[in-house]
């Protein structure tokens, strides 16, 4: 679906973005775009979305090079969230969805009010102006607006930013029903727990350079110390102790009364981040 | 059996090419109709139509209860006075009122209230007397004076138009309100329309949805070019009459066109590279000072100013002017220039708006 051969893109001279990236995503995989603020993921997106001409390189879209696909028909393939919930704040949230899905041919729109019916939208909010919309509701209407062309392939920048717990848990729901629509889904992000809990495989960008892909269980298991924390209760006190997991093959190798937990000290994908990229992500 | 197959095949890709031209052309026409749809609609909830309406409501009860009554329509047109010793000129204008001695003349200058013209005629040639604080009289004023001395010889002036002075008095406000109108309210109007999407961010959805991005721009102009033209009859109509607009109004409204082609593409263009409201607000005073100022100034004030002819907003405002006194331009040279000047204004404006759509939020 994507194809990216050492991608370059600089704003000006001096102000080099992206210095040479190299991936691909498969058609229904959900691939991690993780990087900090200014690390380069939303000038990839960009670019990848036709917003950034100039590129360097060779990126393809569909099977063809991203400089020939730019046409309505490249669009009417692919739905786009930005970061934050672009709306006009006069209209309702359907008079919007009924604009923005206007420029797509009819027969390959969803209906408004089931795609809102979806995103948990509180019908009484249907009619009345964006302005008057929460945070969270404002990026369902925007989350509406990627969905409702059927598209191909999603970029999302940033999906769960600003919803609450549940919002959050619904909104993976939906792009996982998506992937199972076989729709691509590219995700821009460093909200690990999404990229941990949705995506297929994981990119780590920094400073314009890809430092690590691969899937999130792969990157794990690569930086794992494979020592695991056992709590446990031993003569009357409550004690923590550290140990290699291949210690545990014949059993628990101290002494104890009662085992209160037993955890694996796998990383996280921000310990990860910081391994590769010597940053954190937020 | 060979030729008809690639016949067939180049039928059936000509077919192909106009079912995919007439599908684009299909997909512009939907596009461009959900763009005016939003348009108006951004437009109206913004007040642009009601502000509009005060303004033409505002600008005719001006017209009609003040403008006229302050400036006298029934005011006689100035008098000239003639102190010619040797009665050279014999063929001078009954129009023109004679004095018996050079004091006589200065004493009828100095009584005459409404701007009269002396002449004095020394060593058989004439010249002009004015009183103190109208030397700076406009060229015209002296022009007449002269012809009404020259009476039915070369200097007699070719008549214009059948005015009234209420007439005159009325188209001439006319142009002037509805100049300033098209250059600082609907220059204002679709500044305010634009800054608005700007701050909802929406601008830059419109990158990644299947859209022609010069529609964006060509719905937004043709929305107020239609309300400028709808809003230059209604105030013609209103304020020079019915009748008398009949003849005067279709240049009328091509000199309205190409003013609110260019306001409107300017307007576009300024709110595209300026960052807020506030800065364009300076740009606006500029436009305001620096471009319908000196044009006023020259076109209705004895202010002379030979640079006048290189500023484009005079020509622009001569155009409508003449177009209401029912003498449209008819020089090609300038709807050739006005017209390079849209088209350059469209490309700057479409390329200002591809900048816009590429920022981050």
């Amino acid at each position: 679906m994507i194809e990216v051969r050492n991608l370059t893109f600089s704003y000006g001279k001096e102000k080099q973005a992206l210095h040479g990236l190299n991936f691909s995503v498969e058609d229904g995989e959900i691939f991690g775009f993780l990087g900090p603020n200014g690390s380069g993921k939303s000038t990839t997106q960009k670019i990848l979305t036709g917003i950034l001409k100039g590129h360097g390189g060779m990126a393809s879209l569909f099977g063809k090079d991203l400089r020939e696909v730019h046409t309505q028909e490249f669009f009417q393939k692919i739905g786009v969230l930005f970061e934050f919930p672009y709306l006009y704040a006069n209209l309702s949230a359907l008079d919007n969805l009924r604009y923005f899905s206007s420029f797509y041919p009819k027969e390959q729109l969803r209906d408004a009010r089931e795609v809102l019916d979806e995103l948990e939208f509180k019908r009484d909010f249907l009619r009345k102006p964006v302005s008057s919309y929460s945070k969270g509701m404002r990026q369902r209407v925007s989350m509406a607006r990627a969905l409702i062309s059927n598209p191909k392939l999603l970029f999302l920048d940033e999906p769960t930013s600003g919803l609450d717990p549940t919002g959050a848990v619904l909104f993976r729901r939906i792009i996982e029903n998506e992937r199972r629509k076989g729709t691509t889904v590219f995700i821009t992000t460093h909200n690990m727990l999404d990229a941990d809990l949705l995506c297929d495989r994981v990119a780590f960008i920094s400073n314009g350079n890809i430092v690590a892909i691969d899937t999130p269980r792969n990157l794990k298991e690569q930086n794992s110390s494979h020592s695991i924390a056992v709590d446990y209760l031993y003569q009357g006190r409550r004690e923590e102790r550290t140990t290699e997991a291949s210690e545990l093959k014949s059993g628990i190798p101290f002494p104890y009364d009662e085992l209160i937990s037993i955890h694996s000290q796998e990383p996280t994908l921000e310990d990860i981040f910081i391994r590769y990229a010597g940053r954190r992500l937020s | 059996m060979w030729n008809n197959k690639e016949e067939n095949s180049d039928h059936t890709g000509i077919n192909h090419c106009l079912t995919k031209k007439t599908g684009e052309t299909q997909s512009s026409r939907n596009s461009l109709s959900s763009l005016l749809k939003k348009d108006f609609r951004m437009m109206a909830s913004g007040k642009f139509f009601l502000v509009a309406l005060g303004s033409l409501l505002l600008y005719t009860l001006f017209i009609n209860f003040g403008y006229l009554n302050f400036m006298g329509v029934n005011a006689n047109i100035y008098n000239v006075y003639l102190y010619d010793p040797a009665g050279t000129y014999t063929q001078a204008s009954p129009l023109i009122r004679s004095a018996a001695s050079g004091e006589e003349l200065d004493k009828a200058l100095a009584r005459d209230t409404s701007g009269g013209v002396g002449i004095r005629i020394k060593g058989g040639k004439p010249s002009i007397v004015l009183y103190a604080g109208t030397e700076k009289v406009d060229r015209h004023r002296a022009d007449y004076a002269f012809s009404l001395l020259h009476s039915g010889s070369k200097y007699t002036p070719e008549t214009v138009g059948d005015n009234t002075p209420e007439m005159k008095q009325r188209r001439e406000i006319t142009c002037e309100l509805l100049f300033i109108e098209i250059v600082a309210v609907g220059f204002l109007g679709i500044a305010s329309a634009l800054f608005k999407e700007k701050q909802m961010g929406v601008i830059r959805v419109h990158a990644i949805i299947p859209l022609r991005k010069s529609l964006f721009v060509f719905s937004k102009v043709f929305l107020f070019l239609l309300t400028d033209l709808v809003f230059a009859a209604l105030m013609t109509l209103f304020n020079v009459g019915f009748i008398e607009a009949g003849g005067v109004l279709p240049a009328i409204l091509i000199q309205t066109g190409i003013l609110s082609l260019i306001m409107s593409l300017t307007g576009f263009g300024c709110t595209m590279l300026l960052k807020d409201f506030k800065q364009f607000s300076l740009a606006y005073l500029v436009i305001a000072l620096f471009t319908a100022t000196p044009v006023f100034l020259s076109a209705n004030t004895a202010i002379k100013m030979d640079w006048i002819n290189y500023h484009p907003f005079y020509h622009i405002y001569m155009g409508l002017k003449n177009a209401f006194f029912g003498t449209p331009v008819t020089n090609p040279v300038y709807y050739i220039c006005a017209a390079c000047v849209i088209i350059l204004l469209f490309g700057i404006v479409e390329a200002a708006f591809h900048i816009e759509m590429r920022k981050e939020g």
